[in-house]
């Protein structure tokens, strides 16, 4: 168990390895291929008019004038074994992990990553609630009642519901129940869950449903295509034929192991979206991890980029490998070697 | 009624008490005075900077003036124009109580100097004042003295020595760089985050990228400073607020002021103007800022002036203008290069079109002469982030489609537009660049404040150039006589040749005089529109 | 199964590898073609989505001949339609009647009828195409992992993983924002919707990948291959004849339920600004500018609704279509 947990982990860092060189790579090598000079790459990242010698000081500062090389070396050291950060009038440890400042406001990356980690954990987490019990309820339901119109209609809106675009719906709905009706909070609405509980839900409600709306469908219809698998299976006639009784047989028999295959897919799926989920926060402004990738991008700030790519990675990591050890738990055939 | 408050002061009063509330789409480049480069941020910062002189307050054309503000007058220049010497005020106060001398203004300057610590301010002064070689900053050469580039003679005089005799210095001192700072509480790149105050105002809480609270500064002492009147007891800002949701705040009254003062989106545009009640509360003023497109003479064929003026005459002015936001949003149509609002502009018109929709005749005239009768292909640039750039190069693609002129459209993100691609000479020259969407704004209403960044061919170096195309010995010239004559009226005059000779020169098509529609917050009182800072005077308003 | 596209839209491929094992256990490859398609004909959703395919893919190819039936080119300004001041449409209803069918754009007046129907020819090409880049990757991967197995499979099982921890939305906008203009012999909208092509279907390839490799893994075991195996056939015999065809049900199913992925996947980046460059028509482009004026109903609900149904239609048909080539699920 140990054991595993280390290799996993030590395959883990090795692929965050690979994901950080990719991505400094791409900010530094792409630009030089259209000949980009450490003097370009360091005029994005001073105020308007600024003058040679302020552009070329920035350059230095910034580490343009290094080979690639070393400058990533750079930036894996902040990582490991922190950074320091002069201010001016003097120098401030960033302690590791330290992901550096941002290229234009000079502010550690960090910490910036950390305030926003709640915005994006909350949409994630409310969604997740919703779209595991709508998905899994109406899935069951359906494979019980395979083939009544409930099947048909409850499968119908499913495959509508992993057609809609969430950029599409997002306004829709924003439109429809902010800016017509003022039933909910307009976008970019956000109150901390620690000021105010009500109000944190009550500013989430319609992007925790459209984002579930679009994740329910698809646990709907793997529920209902494994309850059907499963329910034709042996041992559910076995415990039929003991006489247990059928909600018995349906929850503690066929849901069990109808389940199972969808823990994976929850695993990447919640991974994925706590890393920022970028058009749902787009969509409603919502200002969390996804919202600052786009910002990162948008303003060339490799720092902060290199910060929330790194972190919406070791998200996707570290969910799987909670998966994979719930496994163990759930699945007593699955042993951890 | 609809621009009350650009001739007078709308609902005046002297009305003490209340909290002024207010937003911000994005967020300030830095609140720290040497580090900042946003017209907003120079017109908000006086709630919590004082600089030694600044634009008169209030609506009407006085506001494009300079008064003291620290200093006791405007500036003394010595006979050669090459020394400029202001006297500041006594009873000075920092919020701490401790007094504010010449010292700390002189030291605010020089820290502003260094520009790897704060690269977005402006650089006028480093270029200007005659600083020692070896001065590098006063935190990595704490022990280089550099008076002879500023300095303070006792505790009420500073002394600025230039290279070159140089005519605007009043202008320039109005900047934030010379809002005092006191020594031991400068910490460099972090004083942002706790600027200590000079003005009316100083800050209560201040969360970078969210939010800040100002309150009063009880050491401001109002006999020292008549251009504030300090109404609001508190003022609130958000930062980062949905643009949308700004305009609707703005509209119900939830909040009274949108900071950057550019004016509205278009959803908001849609339900504003139609709705005489809300329109009511609008005002719309043309702001000294230009919006056109660069046409740039590097690459074949628009090397050749005839293939830029049959841009000049296939471009549909009414569809640019259009494409930018109309009359009321976007901005009058421009026909030259210097704004309405600069001191000395004149309009004039050389490539007049029956009704502003271009002349396909004189176009393809043009373009014979250019030898290229069939028209030719080149490619334009715009910021892609930016709606209504990409909507310009699409009417401009339209238009020059007419006669001929094959656009294909790029669009790059602003971050990197100037210092990767427009502005980047080897990009140009590579990829065939031959226009590029563009926008400027004075920092100071003459021609200088205006024109030199965008005109001036020496300007011009590998990457990060704001002038794109005009690249003109004739001009240059002209700048030079200009910066050297003395005397306004003449140095005026001379402004409008530099304009004519650009224009002349078919290397910047204008598109429109940019004009805003701000809306008045309910319950704002004493607000005026002001042509110094081009928004409303922030530091008069108060609420109800 | 349509992935949900927040962040990737590949997560949801990572489970049913089972849903196909044993395809071919008791049915040899042609009859159970034969019996897929009886199959499929019986399901009456599936083949409602597999006609309005075609007539969306027929719409596509006979863009320009529909659009200039109704002479109002994608790209032409109407600025007479349009109030200069609000900048929106004149008439009611976004200006819809005989004249515009749909109405026209806000501040240049372009028809919306015929923006969508140009719009159809981008989005099914990068769909299309992307999804054969992903397949042709994905194939090759899988089977390589699954027929040689060992470190190979391990390699390509860490690579596969490293491509699903990626944000790859994030990673896409990165990429398509720094991209040339020019390159590889092509220029402007040619070499961006090349790029677009290649970086969707770079990353979607892993739900092929990992699909084929469960396929190959468990088709390696099988008598027939063990018999050739027997016979001294070289490895690449093995995988050309007695591999690959058996696993050509399978991609096709897969392929059919990714191309609604990739379409959305384009819809994505082109609404977050790094799709085709204007003034090209695309449904996600369209959508990004209905962002600015959502007062105006049907610049958002025309192009969204074109995507909604070009998805569905994908997804009934794919859905249906792997029923049919699934014995278990009937």
């Amino acid at each position: 168990m140990v054991t595993y947990i280390i290799r996993r982990l030590i395959g883990a860092v090795a692929m965050l390895i690979v994901i950080s060189m990719v991505t400094f790579g791409i900010f530094f090598v792409v630009p030089q291929w259209a000949g980009a000079t450490p003097e370009a790459l360091a005029s994005r990242y001073v105020g308007r008019a600024a003058t040679p010698e302020t552009v070329a000081l920035i350059a230095e500062r910034l580490g343009f004038n290094d080979p690639v090389v070393v400058q990533y070396g750079r930036f894996v050291k902040g990582l490991v074994a922190g950074a320091e950060y002069d201010y001016g009038a003097g120098v401030e440890q960033c302690p590791a992990p330290c992901f550096g400042y941002s290229f234009i406001s000079g502010q550690p990356v960090w910490p910036d990553l950390v305030d926003r980690m709640p915005v994006t954990f909350s949409l994630a987490i409310g969604a997740a609630i919703l779209w595991v019990l709508a998905g899994i309820s109406v899935g069951v339901l359906s494979a019980l009642r395979r083939g009544s119109f409930f099947d048909r209609l409850s499968m119908g809106t499913a495959l509508a519901g992993v057609s809609l675009p969430i950029f599409f719906t997002g306004m829709i709905s924003l439109v429809v129940f902010s800016y017509g009706l003022g039933w909910t909070p307009p976008g970019g609405a956000w109150t901390d869950f620690t000021v105010n509980p009500a109000q944190w839900a009550y500013n989430l409600l319609l992007p925790w449903i459209t984002l579930a709306f679009l994740f329910a469908a698809t646990y709907a219809r793997l529920t209902r295509a494994g309850m059907l698998e499963t329910m034709g299976e042996d041992y559910i006639r076995t415990a039929r034929a003991k006489g247990l009784r059928e909600n018995q047989v349906v929850v503690r028999h066929g849901l069990r192991a109808a389940l199972t295959p969808l823990l994976t897919l929850f695993g990447i799926d919640f991974g994925l979206l706590i890393g920022g989920a970028v058009l749902t926060e787009t969509t409603y402004t919502l200002p969390g991890l996804g919202q600052f990738a786009i910002l990162a991008i948008r303003n060339q700030d490799l720092p902060q980029v290199m910060g929330v790519v790194l972190v919406a990675a070791g998200f996707v990591v570290v969910a799987s490998l909670v998966v994979d050890l719930l496994y163990a738990v759930v699945d007593p055939r699955v042993r951890l070697s | 009624m609809a621009n009350t408050a650009l001739t007078q002061t709308y609902n005046p009063s002297t009305k003490k008490g209340g909290t002024l509330k207010a937003a911000h789409s994005a967020d300030w480049d830095s609140l720290d005075p040497a580090d900042t480069y946003y017209g907003y941020s120079f017109n908000f910062g006086r709630y919590y900077w004082r600089t030694l002189t600044t634009y008169k307050t209030g609506a009407g054309p006085d506001g494009n003036t300079v008064v003291p503000d620290l200093a006791e007058g405007l500036g003394q220049p010595s006979p050669d124009g090459k020394t400029w010497t202001y006297k500041i005020k006594s009873g000075l106060k920092f919020e701490d109580g401790s007094p504010i001398t010449a010292k700390d203004v002189a030291y605010a300057v020089a820290r502003s100097f260094d520009k790897e610590t704060f690269p977005h301010g402006p650089s006028y002064l480093n270029e200007l004042l005659d600083w020692p070689k070896d001065f590098k900053g006063v935190y990595k050469t704490p022990d280089v003295d550099y008076k002879s580039a500023v300095e303070a003679t006792d505790d009420t005089t500073v002394v600025f020595h230039l290279k070159k005799p140089f005519a605007s210095m009043d202008y320039v001192v109005q900047m934030p760089m010379t809002a005092p700072v006191p020594k031991d509480k400068d910490t460099g790149a972090k004083y942002k985050e706790k600027v200590v105050s000079s003005g009316p105002y100083k800050f209560e809480t201040n969360e970078i990228g969210k939010r800040f609270t100002l309150v009063r500064n009880d050491q401001w002492d109002p006999a020292t400073d008549p251009n504030r009147p300090a109404l609001p007891d508190r003022i609130e800002v958000q930062l980062n607020v949905n643009a949308d949701d700004l305009d609707n705040q703005l509209i119900s009254g939830s909040i009274q002021l949108d900071i950057p003062g550019t004016g509205m989106q278009p959803a908001a545009l849609g339900k504003v103007l139609p709705d005489p009640a809300l329109k009511a509360r609008t005002d719309n003023p043309t702001i000294p800022r230009l919006w056109y497109v660069s046409v740039i003479p590097e690459n074949k064929p628009l090397d050749n002036i005839a293939c830029r003026k049959a841009v000049m005459w296939a471009a549909d002015r009414v569809a640019n203008q259009t494409a930018f936001g109309g009359p009321v949003a976007g901005g009058e149509i421009a026909t030259n290069v210097m704004p309405p609002p600069i001191v000395g502009q004149e309009k004039f018109d050389l490539y007049a079109t029956p009704e502003n929709k271009g002349d396909v005749e004189k176009a393809k005239q043009a373009l014979a002469e250019c030898g290229q009768p069939n028209g030719f292909a080149t490619t334009m640039t715009f910021r892609s982030d930016r709606p209504r750039e990409k909507a310009l190069a699409e009417a401009m693609q339209q238009a020059l489609a007419r006669v001929g002129i094959k656009l294909t459209l790029k669009g790059f993100p602003s971050a990197a537009y100037f210092s990767d691609y427009a502005g980047n000479v080897n990009y140009v020259k590579e990829n065939g660049i031959g226009l590029a969407t563009h926008g400027w704004g004075s920092d100071w209403p003459d021609g200088y404040g205006f024109m030199q960044a965008i005109v001036d061919s020496r300007t011009i170096r590998d990457a990060g150039n704001y002038n794109l195309s005009v690249k003109n010995p004739e001009v240059d010239k002209l700048i030079d006589q200009a910066s050297a004559e003395l005397d306004a009226t003449a140095r005026a005059k001379l402004w409008v040749e530099v304009d004519k000779k650009v224009m002349e020169d078919a290397s910047i098509l204008p598109v429109v005089w940019a004009k805003s529609l701000l809306m008045r917050g309910k319950g704002v009182t004493n607000l005026a529109y002001n042509e110094g800072q081009s928004m409303y005077d922030y530091v008069l308003l108060g609420v109800e | 199964m349509t992935a949900p596209l927040d962040v990737s839209g590949s997560a949801a491929e990572a489970h049913p590898e089972s849903v196909l094992v044993g395809a071919g256990k008791a049915i040899q490859g042609r009859s159970l073609t034969r019996i897929a398609w009886m199959r499929l004909r019986r399901d009456k959703i599936a083949l409602g989505g597999g006609v309005v395919v075609v007539l969306l893919i027929l719409v596509a190819v006979f863009s320009s001949p529909i659009i200039s039936l109704f002479g109002h080119p994608p790209l032409e300004f109407h600025q007479d339609q349009i109030d200069q001041n609000t900048l929106l449409p004149k008439g009611t209803f976004g200006g819809m009647g005989a004249e515009h069918l749909l109405g026209v754009e806000p501040v240049n007046g372009r028809d919306v009828f015929s923006r969508i129907v140009a719009g159809a020819w981008i989005s099914l090409l990068i769909g299309f195409l992307a999804t054969i880049v992903s397949v042709i990757i994905g194939t090759v991967m899988g089977v390589v992992a699954g027929y040689f197995g060992g470190w190979v499979d391990q390699i390509i099982g860490r690579i596969m993983d490293v491509f699903l921890a990626f944000p790859l939305l994030v990673f896409a906008i990165a990429l398509v924002g720094v991209m040339p203009n020019e390159g590889f012999g092509l220029e402007g909208d040619g070499l961006r919707i090349a790029m677009l092509i290649f970086i969707i279907g770079f990353f979607s390839w892993p739900s092929i990948g990992r699909i084929v490799r469960g396929q190959t893994l468990s088709l390696r075991e099988r008598e027939f291959v063990d018999a050739a195996r027997s016979l001294g056939a070289r490895h690449g015999y093995i995988l050309f004849r007695e591999v690959l065809p058996n696993l050509m049900a399978p991609i096709l199913v897969y392929a059919t339920l990714l191309i609604p992925t990739n379409i959305l996947f384009e819809a994505a980046l082109s609404f977050l600004g790094v799709g085709i460059n204007p003034p090209t028509p695309t449904w996600g482009g369209m959508l990004s500018e209905a962002v600015r004026f959502y007062t105006l109903p049907h610049f958002v609900l025309f192009p969204g609704l074109a995507i909604f149904i070009t998805v569905l239609a994908f997804n009934l048909f794919g859905d249906g279509l792997r029923d049919a080539f699934d014995p278990r699920a009937h």
